[in-house]
């Protein structure tokens, strides 16, 4: 149900006197506590959040209820004492300088959360929406949170279970919907807002941005494309089972629909193994990841997608020696698709990916300078010294984050999100002496 | 042409012009005589392990999804013999698809009468205007010329009545800039095309009553073609011969429409949206059976069409392939 002006304005108000209590009534220390305790309480099989958000998310995501489970072992398994802890001090040093004037560089500082933080949510994969609340609680903010209309039931999950911890702290939250395109209700909420944080498309957020008050902070997550590079060493019998297991992992995972989700394989040429083996080892794997998550629900556009894709390389397949396809035998939950051309192509997602033959990574990177900006994640295996090479260079052009494959959708907490600090925007600071 | 090429487009030429004619064995027919002369159709079928000596049925014919026109040439004779060749226009893709012509015959021995029955039905005699630009390589502005029509840039007033050709997008173009023109009564329009890649897009309802507002004719004289380059049959809404709005396609003896669910491609139930597969006896020289990127849904013993399935849905925050040409 989409709220009204006048919800919204109450919402803010609560928000913020909830925020002034916290502030006034909580220290760092506890904070982390009882965000930590909050996630604990997610991961027993008899959680009854857990329980809950199997039964509840796969019809609003489309996501499978193995799916769903993953997600929280992944989300709430990564959220602990120590995580938190390292996210905050790698943003601010000293984590106290959110509770008292500590020194700072050569003064002395305190950090304190803005008042009221206005989080757009996006809701194609659930972690963005989990870990924007966790910033704004952690810095003891107020948070307004507009949730996505397909991912109405882990923020509401996940701050039912910070209440169970802190009743006070998981007042600092509002939880509200509205339809993007009421626009009047977007900016009746953003001009009272002291710091967005906005997930979406690039148009998206580039209205958002311009809508939102000029003294407000903006942290806008637009759209981002992630792909993987396999070295020629990589490509024995020995290791590709394995290998080829982690890289279905990176691409399945929420359905290939998060800007961490691979697109494309670049597989090094004159290996043991050529190129077109990784591939047919991946489909194994995207098998194997089916069987035992298997893909969600998919709209009757998406799946017409997926088809429209695999028939057409299936067609050039039957003619053309450079490229080869592999399917799942209800045909569309997963496709792999090998083709002799180095140019990236983009995925129509939902567990269909590329592998391309490589001769090294000049060619890669020459291919994706032109959209450079736009690239979140680059998995590697393995990481060697060559590859760190490869992240030089992946940074100079603007890429965000360079990982081992299996890992490239396992970001750990204290990541700069897209390149850039999660809490720092989002306090002001006062110095002292 | 050798004898049985020229029988069989005798035979369909016949078909064409109102002669009964059994569907399923000329599909397969047709079917054999493509697999023979089109290698990569042939190499395709046999991928799928399906051979004319198979079939028991023209639904077990493969389909050529249309992208595959992008990507190679796909005709059942030597392309230079072609004597047109019609590109798709290339807004969705980077590349354009070709359909080559051996003979337009079969062409506009079905674009006539289909276009009679769906917008004269009522046996009124009018010009046809075409706003659709004529350039050389649009199957549309072949069609319009079949028809007999005259090209023009702009719409002046007239006494008599007109049937107006064009697309979707042409009409609102000139809608927005203000036309406004009260055309006499019985004219009539054929609208087709969609707003895909284009700047404004509306709902069909509203703009049917745009045809109302800025020309007076009621949107029970509007008609929405279906073609497209890769076929060489066109389908029409029934609008005009039931005398009320209808979304309804029906397809002429010598084609048929399926529509596919595309989870299981298999035939979507009746009331279900899937991916329309179109069997159009009329591209004898090229690929029968096309397998369309438009959804439909298959209503009675017709179709209704939605319209292009997007490329690749921008699903929050990654990044699809129209984000990235344009980047």
């Amino acid at each position: 149900m989409s709220a009204t002006p006048l919800q919204i304005q109450d919402a803010i108000r609560r928000a913020r006197a909830a925020r002034d209590f916290v502030q006034q009534h909580r220290r760092t220390e506890a904070v982390i506590e009882a965000l930590a305790a909050a996630a604990k309480s997610w991961l027993p099989a008899t959680s009854p959040w857990r329980a809950q958000a199997v039964e509840r998310v796969p019809a609003a995501s489309g996501f499978s209820p193995a799916m769903v489970h993953e997600a929280i072992d992944r989300i709430f398994g990564a959220i602990t004492t120590e995580s938190l802890a390292a996210l905050l001090e790698r943003e601010f040093g000293d984590r106290r300088v959110l509770d008292e004037f500590r020194p700072h560089g050569r003064g002395q500082a305190r950090a304190m959360g803005v008042p009221v933080i206005l989080h757009l949510l996006a809701g194609n994969v659930p972690p963005p929406a989990i870990h924007s609340i966790l910033c704004g609680l952690l810095v003891r903010s107020g948070n307004v949170v507009r949730m996505s209309r397909r991912d109405p039931v882990f923020p509401r999950l996940f701050l039912e279970s910070v209440q169970a911890a802190d009743p006070d702290l998981s007042r600092c939250v509002e939880l509200l919907e509205w339809p993007r395109e009421e626009t009047a209700l977007t900016q009746a909420a953003l001009a009272r807002a002291d710091a967005v944080i906005a997930h979406g498309d690039d148009s998206t957020i580039a209205a958002l941005r311009r809508m939102s008050p000029p003294g407000a902070a903006f942290i806008g997550y637009g759209q981002k494309v992630s792909f993987a590079y396999v070295c020629r060493e990589m490509m024995t019998a020995e290791q590709l089972p394995a290998l080829a297991a982690l890289a279905a992992d990176d691409v399945s995972v929420y359905d290939q629909q998060g800007c961490l989700s691979p697109h494309v394989f670049y597989v090094e040429e004159r290996g043991a193994l050529g190129p077109r083996k990784f591939a047919a080892a991946l489909a194994e794997a995207m098998a194997a990841f089916q069987a035992r998550i298997p893909r969600g629900k998919l709209s009757v556009e998406e799946a017409a997608a997926v088809n429209t894709t695999r028939s057409g390389y299936e067609f050039r397949a039957a003619s053309d020696r450079r490229v080869a396809v592999w399917s799942s035998q209800q045909p569309n939950d997963w496709v792999v698709i090998y083709e002799d051309n180095p140019s990236f192509e983009p995925s129509c997602l939902n567990r269909v990916v590329f592998v391309k033959p490589t001769d090294g990574e000049p060619r890669v990177l020459e291919g994706i300078a032109r959209f450079a900006s736009y690239i979140s994640t680059v998995g590697v295996a393995p990481m060697s010294d060559r590859m760190q090479e490869f992240a030089r260079q992946l940074a100079a052009l603007g890429v965000h984050r360079v990982c081992p494959i299996g890992q490239m959708q396992r970001p750990p907490l204290w990541w700069f999100h897209d390149g850039k600090p999660n809490l720092m925007p989002l306090v002001r600071w006062t110095e002292l002496g | 042409m050798n004898k049985t090429a020229s029988q069989l487009q005798q035979r369909l030429l016949a078909f064409l012009g109102g002669a009964p004619d059994d569907f399923d064995a000329l599909a397969r027919e047709v079917f054999a005589f493509q697999f023979e002369r089109n290698p990569a159709y042939r190499a395709f079928c046999e991928s799928k392990k399906i051979a004319p000596n198979r079939l028991t049925h023209w639904t077990q014919i493969p389909a050529v999804p249309t992208r595959a026109f992008k990507e190679m040439t796909l005709t059942c004779f030597p392309p230079h013999e072609a004597v047109a060749e019609f590109h798709t226009s290339g807004t969705t893709q980077s590349h354009t698809g070709r359909h080559l012509f051996k003979t337009l015959a079969l062409y506009d021995a079905g674009c006539v009468p289909q276009f009679r029955a769906h917008l004269f039905a009522d046996g009124a005699r009018m010009p046809i205007v075409s706003l659709v630009p004529d350039t050389p390589h649009s199957s549309l502005a072949h069609m319009c010329r079949t028809l007999g029509a005259r090209f023009v840039e702009r719409l002046e007033a007239t006494n008599e009545p007109v049937c107006l050709l064009g697309t979707a997008f042409h009409f609102l173009t000139l809608f927005d800039n203000g036309l406004v023109l009260r055309l006499p009564a019985g004219s009539r329009v054929m609208e087709t095309g969609g707003f895909k890649g284009r700047t404004r897009e509306i709902s069909k309802p509203a703009l049917y009553e745009m045809f109302e507002k800025h020309l007076g004719i009621p949107p029970t004289r509007v008609v929405n073609e279906y073609g497209m380059t890769e076929l060489s049959t066109q389908f029409y809404d029934e609008t005009m011969r039931v005398g009320h709005r209808s979304d309804l396609k029906r397809s002429p003896p010598w084609a048929r429409v399926r529509v596919i669910d595309p989870q299981t491609d298999e035939d979507a139930p009746v009331g279900a949206t899937g991916l329309l597969r179109i069997y159009d006896l009329a591209n004898l020289w090229s690929v029968m059976c096309i397998q369309t990127e438009d959804l439909g849904i298959r209503m009675g013993d017709g179709f209704v069409l939605l319209g292009r399935a997007p490329g690749a849905m921008p699903r929050g925050c990654s990044l699809n392939a129209e984000a990235l040409q344009n980047a």
